[in-house]
């Protein structure tokens, strides 16, 4: 969210304290009108201040009264005739300073915005979500989450932390969904299972008889889960399980199934606030080691009789499906947006038959449309991917979870980023004091990660008649949210500039710089360790999907920390388009070969068990798919990388509706001006034009392997493949 | 020769096995550097080198070029031993 | 030895299914109207040489990733001492692929029969008939050289693809099936798409390129003739 915005919140807390004895006056018949938030007008009434201070604070009703009276006494003098109600609330609040009952003060505050702040944002799009749709729904949504960022900051938790997050040392993600967990991970099979009976609804579905009821069940359910959490919603081993209802279908049908449940994912403004349900489709070649000799479930719920392994073609056949839909794209030949195909590349896949067809399949969907994610296994670690980049790696009680595999649901309930140049900043070169602040920043992010548990615990303690029914119900025997299996997240923003300011260099220019990046993540991932233990949570290092907070840091460091920030920050700061490289990533820029990246930025990848992704930018280039599958086999063998992703560029012509290569200012078939540019922004694909500031200046900045660079003095010459 | 990086965890079953090794050679004059997956130190080396499972054994030539490697294995002295000084020592 | 005057460290694009690197080599007999490679090929002393032992230790450390070099240019058989360019290379390790226009047969043979090269990639610029080439080569061109150099890709003795650049104002569809006709390659002929981005005749500049929908289509049909 943007700063502008939050330093609103971030009111002036007089200290002058001033205590009055104020006589009574009597003013009962004030000719006074007030406007109320209940849309009426009612006639001044000096009782509803008491009832007010009573009800929400400690104040005693003496004090009350008088505050009353006092509040009654400025307005008669004022002679003003009209008057709203957060009008009289500012006026008490004032009183309730002068006395020095600043907790009374806060718990009295109203939470809400200036009238040319919803004028802005209701004529204005939002810049802060490239996902999110401008809008009558959107600019709700938006409403809405100021009041509970507001409320977040106020209430939820301690003022130490509000402070924190906004002064910038740390960023509390999604603070206008503090009443809701962060993302999660689903399974197929509950829907299959227990079909749709969602709490509060009125119709109940029995477990789908046919693909296409799953399917609609699915994206049902998939709504109700994203009015339920912040973030994105992942789907487990999807053709594997909707494999069973798909047996004698020809290919015809399970393209048209495939298409349906693309169509219907990608469609904008049908969900929460016209947001796209942020949705991955995790999609395996092989049938997953964990779920070989589970039985499987077929339609009306029940048993087949038969084990998932004897299902392997019907699964394939439908990711293969899934695929055709992706390479064709959209009506203009525009990549899907979402949801995103995350394939899962194992031991198993290499000898799976058919694996590299397949491969070659996939990789001419990345090279064409970019949308493939390749997700690498190794070993014997299963995963799943939910967020941007988030996975998790299944642990034995998981295993033991995937003999019944709708118990297989799970969440991150908060992610919480670091700023870390603003440590460097902070330690003014000193070891010693850099790793002692990072341990104070991570202790915070571990304070918030508790006051927000506590928060969620309350509402899922009201079950299901709370707020969060969909997340209390029971149906297995525990809550559909399993908060035992919860993961706290701890993400952080520009590991680079951290070693830029406090060795001189960025961690692409010399071997030392780079192995004292990997001290630091190493660090982290050791406190997370030790405050996993003290606390019983698991807490994990993951890479923040940093869309604005990346944007947010390096414009308050470039406030608090000037002039060395002025140096550090990356990006254009006369255009004010500032940035902090993304988490543990390579500067952008840099001139390193796909291999240097996937190898280097992979190096971390072990640490950060929250999920990681190497980006390879493709720009213009279009490449052949076989080498594109030659480079994802050796990504797989030869380096720790966890996920990688090609991204190429496009021009979509608004006026021939076209789709050409490459990043263009007119429309490469007709000439036209109006064209947007599309590329992915941290973790999926938008139109440029809804990007923020620092975005941009990240992706002019974004180093392609295709330039044809000319460095004269060195006599490097780079070429458009 | 170069050097020789030896990965250890406190408490790791194999690992003393290792470290046995390790003492050995330094008392042949070769520089052997501990790195203890607990520390911040060790853990970053490790990741450096991709070590992802304790013990491991790292052989390294002057320009800090990996030679060979044992990860998560417990090889012989002696084959550590034909790696430095050749197959005839 | 050959100067090298461009290199690119890796490429998913110029050999297919190999990660490869690029070496640009200057200096060009043709003068193709759509060439978007013209200041490096027509004016390389704007651009310092870069020494080959430089490029081989920089791609070193990447050996286990970089299947081969690809050689082009401009048109690399200008340079006699080519074969001695690609046997340095060849004991480094990586394997060599040769972009040409054919227009240097004995070369082309020599290269061959020496096992110097696996992958060939030779450039067809028109339907074979000295007015179609001489429109898109830009200059008047032994066709018999281009003739012997297919002839000699077409032995087998090494891999190899025809590769086209489809410019709309050269080209009709029917001069691709004509030249497909000729070439009788099946799927070893490639079409690829014409690039306006600074182009040696800046009039190029204007025209705009084939839908890449259609162009596969063209492919797949051309691909399918025997
Ligand atoms: S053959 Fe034509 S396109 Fe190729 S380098 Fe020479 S002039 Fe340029
Ligand atoms: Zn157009």
């Amino acid at each position: 969210m943007s700063a502008l915005i939050e330093m609103k919140v971030e009111e002036a807390r007089p200290t002058g304290v001033r205590q009055g004895l104020t006589e009574e006056i009597e003013t009962t018949d004030m000719a006074l009108f007030v406007r109320t938030s209940d849309e009426a007008m009612n006639d001044w009434d000096r009782q509803r201040i008491v009832d007010a201070l009573i009800r929400e604070t400690y104040v005693d009703l003496d004090t009350a009264k008088e505050i009353a009276r006092e509040v009654e006494d400025l307005i008669a003098t004022s002679k003003i005739r009209m008057i709203t109600a957060p009008l009289i609330r500012e006026l008490v609040d004032t009183k309730l300073v002068e006395r020095g009952l600043e907790q009374a003060r806060k718990m009295h505050t109203r939470l809400g915005m200036p009238l040319y702040d919803v004028d802005q944002l209701i004529l204005h799009p939002n810049k802060e979500n490239a996902n999110v749709p401008h809008g009558p729904e959107a600019t709700n949504l938006t409403l809405a989450e100021r009041i509970k960022k507001e409320y977040a900051l106020l209430s939820v938790f301690s003022q130490e932390i509000a402070d924190a997050h906004m002064r910038g040392d740390l960023h509390l993600h999604d603070l206008g969904f503090v009443d809701r967990p962060y993302c999660s991970g689903q399974s197929l099979e509950y829907i299959k299972r227990f079909g749709l009976s969602l709490p509060n609804s009125i119709a109940m579905a029995k477990p789908a008889k046919h693909p296409e009821v799953l399917l609609a069940h699915m994206v049902k359910f998939a709504a109700a889960l994203q009015s339920h959490f912040a973030g994105a919603i992942g789907w487990d081993s999807v053709n594997l399980f909707f494999a069973p209802y798909l047996v004698g279908m020809s290919d015809r049908e399970l393209e048209q199934l495939a298409q349906m449940m693309i169509f219907e994912f990608s469609q904008q403004a049908v969900a929460r606030g016209g947001q796209a349900i942020f949705t991955d489709l995790n999609l395996y070649w092989e049938v997953p080691k964990h779920f070989e000799d589970v039985p499987a479930i077929g339609p009306k719920g029940e048993f087949t009789g038969k084990t998932y392994s004897e299902y392997m073609e019907e699964s394939q056949r439908f990711a293969w499906a899934l695929f055709n839909v992706y390479l064709e794209g959209d009506g203009s030949g525009r990549p899907f947006f979402f949801p995103k195909p995350l394939v899962h590349i194992t031991e198993k896949f290499f000898q799976t038959p058919g694996h590299a067809d397949f491969l070659d399949h996939i990789c001419e969907v990345a090279s064409e449309k970019g949308n493939t994610y390749f997700v690498f296994d190794r070993g014997e670690t299963a995963k799943i991917s939910e967020c941007c980049r988030l996975s998790f790696k299944l642990e034995q009680t998981d295993l033991e979870d995937a003999r019944q595999p709708w118990k297989m649901r799970y969440c991150a309930l908060q992610n919480v980023t670091l700023n870390l140049p603003r440590i460097a900043y902070l330690s003014k070169g000193d070891d010693t004091q850099l790793f002692s602040k990072i341990t104070e920043f991570v202790e915070m992010a571990v304070r918030a990660h508790l006051e927000k548990k506590l928060f969620i615990e309350k509402l899922l303690s009201l079950g299901e008649k709370g707020p969060l029914a969909l997340l209390a119900m029971d149906r297995d025997g525990s809550p559909y949210l399993r908060m035992h299996r919860a993961t706290f997240l701890i993400g952080m923003v520009g590991l680079n500039e951290l070693v830029q300011i406090h060795t001189g260099q960025e961690m692409h220019q010399s071997r030392q710089a780079f192995k004292f990046g990997l001290k630091v993540i190493a660090h982290m991932k050791l406190l997370t360790e030790k405050f996993g233990q003290r606390y019983g949570m698991r807490f994990v290092l993951e890479q923040t999907p940093a869309e604005s907070t990346a944007y947010r840091f390096a414009k308050l460091d470039l406030r608090y920390h000037s002039p060395k920030s002025g140096h550090i920050v990356k990006g254009d700061i006369s255009r004010g388009e500032v940035y902090y490289t993304n988490s543990t990533y390579l500067n952008n820029s840099a001139v390193l070969n796909p291999i240097e990246r996937v190898r280097q930025e992979g190096l971390f990848h072990p640490l950060i068990e929250g999920g990681a992704l190497t980006h390879i930018w493709l720009g213009e280039a279009r490449p052949s798919k076989s080498s594109l599958a030659n480079f994802v086999i050796k990504t797989f063998r030869q380096s720790q990388n966890d996920q990688i992703a090609f991204s190429p560029e496009f021009t979509t012509c608004n006026l021939c509706n076209r789709t050409s290569r490459g990043l263009r200012t007119s429309c490469a078939y007709c000439g036209s001006k109006d064209v947007d540019g599309i590329t992915r922004i941290t973790g999926y694909f938008t139109k440029i034009s809804s990007w923020n500031k620092g975005k941009i200046g990240e992706l002019r900045n974004r180093y392609r392997n295709d330039a044809f660079l000319e460095q004269r003095e060195e006599g490097i010459v780079l070429k458009a493949g | 020769m170069g050097s020789i990086k030896i990965f250890v965890k406190a408490k790791c079953p194999k690992c003393p096995a290792v470290k046995e090794i390790g003492m050995e050679l330094k008392k042949e004059g070769i520089p052997v550097f501990h790195y203890d997956l607990d520390t911040i130190e060790g853990l970053a080396e490790a990741s450096y080198y991709s070590v992802l499972s304790t013990p491991s054994i790292i052989i390294e030539d002057d320009e800090e070029r990996e030679v060979i490697s044992w990860r998560g294995v417990v090889p012989s002295l002696q084959e550590v031993k034909q790696v430095l000084f050749g197959a005839n020592s | 030895m050959a100067e090298i005057k461009g290199f690119l460290e890796t490429s998913f694009v110029d050999w297919p299914g190999k990660i490869c690197s690029v070496l640009f080599l200057p200096h060009c007999n043709f003068r193709c109207p759509y060439c978007h490679n013209h200041p490096l090929v027509f004016s390389p002393e704007q651009y310092s040489s870069i020494s080959l032992k430089d490029i081989l230790n920089r791609i070193q450390p990447f050996k286990d990733w970089i299947d081969g070099v690809c050689l082009t240019g401009g048109e690399p058989t200008l340079h006699r001492d080519l074969p001695f360019l690609i046997e340095e290379i060849r004991r480094n390790g990586f394997m060599v692929k040769l972009d040409t226009n054919g227009s240097n047969p004995e070369m082309l043979e020599k290269l061959i029969e020496a096992r110097l090269v696996d992958f060939v990639s030779m450039d067809v610029k028109a339907p074979l008939d000295p007015f179609s080439y001489r429109r898109s080569a830009g200059l008047p061109i032994d066709l018999n050289s281009i003739l012997r150099s297919i002839d000699i890709l077409k032995r087998g003795m090494v891999e190899y693809e025809f590769r086209m650049t489809v410019v709309p104002a050269l080209h009709r569809k029917e001069d691709i099936s004509t030249l497909a006709n000729q070439l009788r390659s099946g799927r070893r002929l490639v079409l690829q798409n014409f690039n306006p981005e600074n182009p040696l005749d800046p009039s190029f500049k204007e025209i705009p390129p084939y839908d890449p929908k259609v162009l596969k289509e063209m492919e797949r049909e051309v691909q399918g003739m025997i």
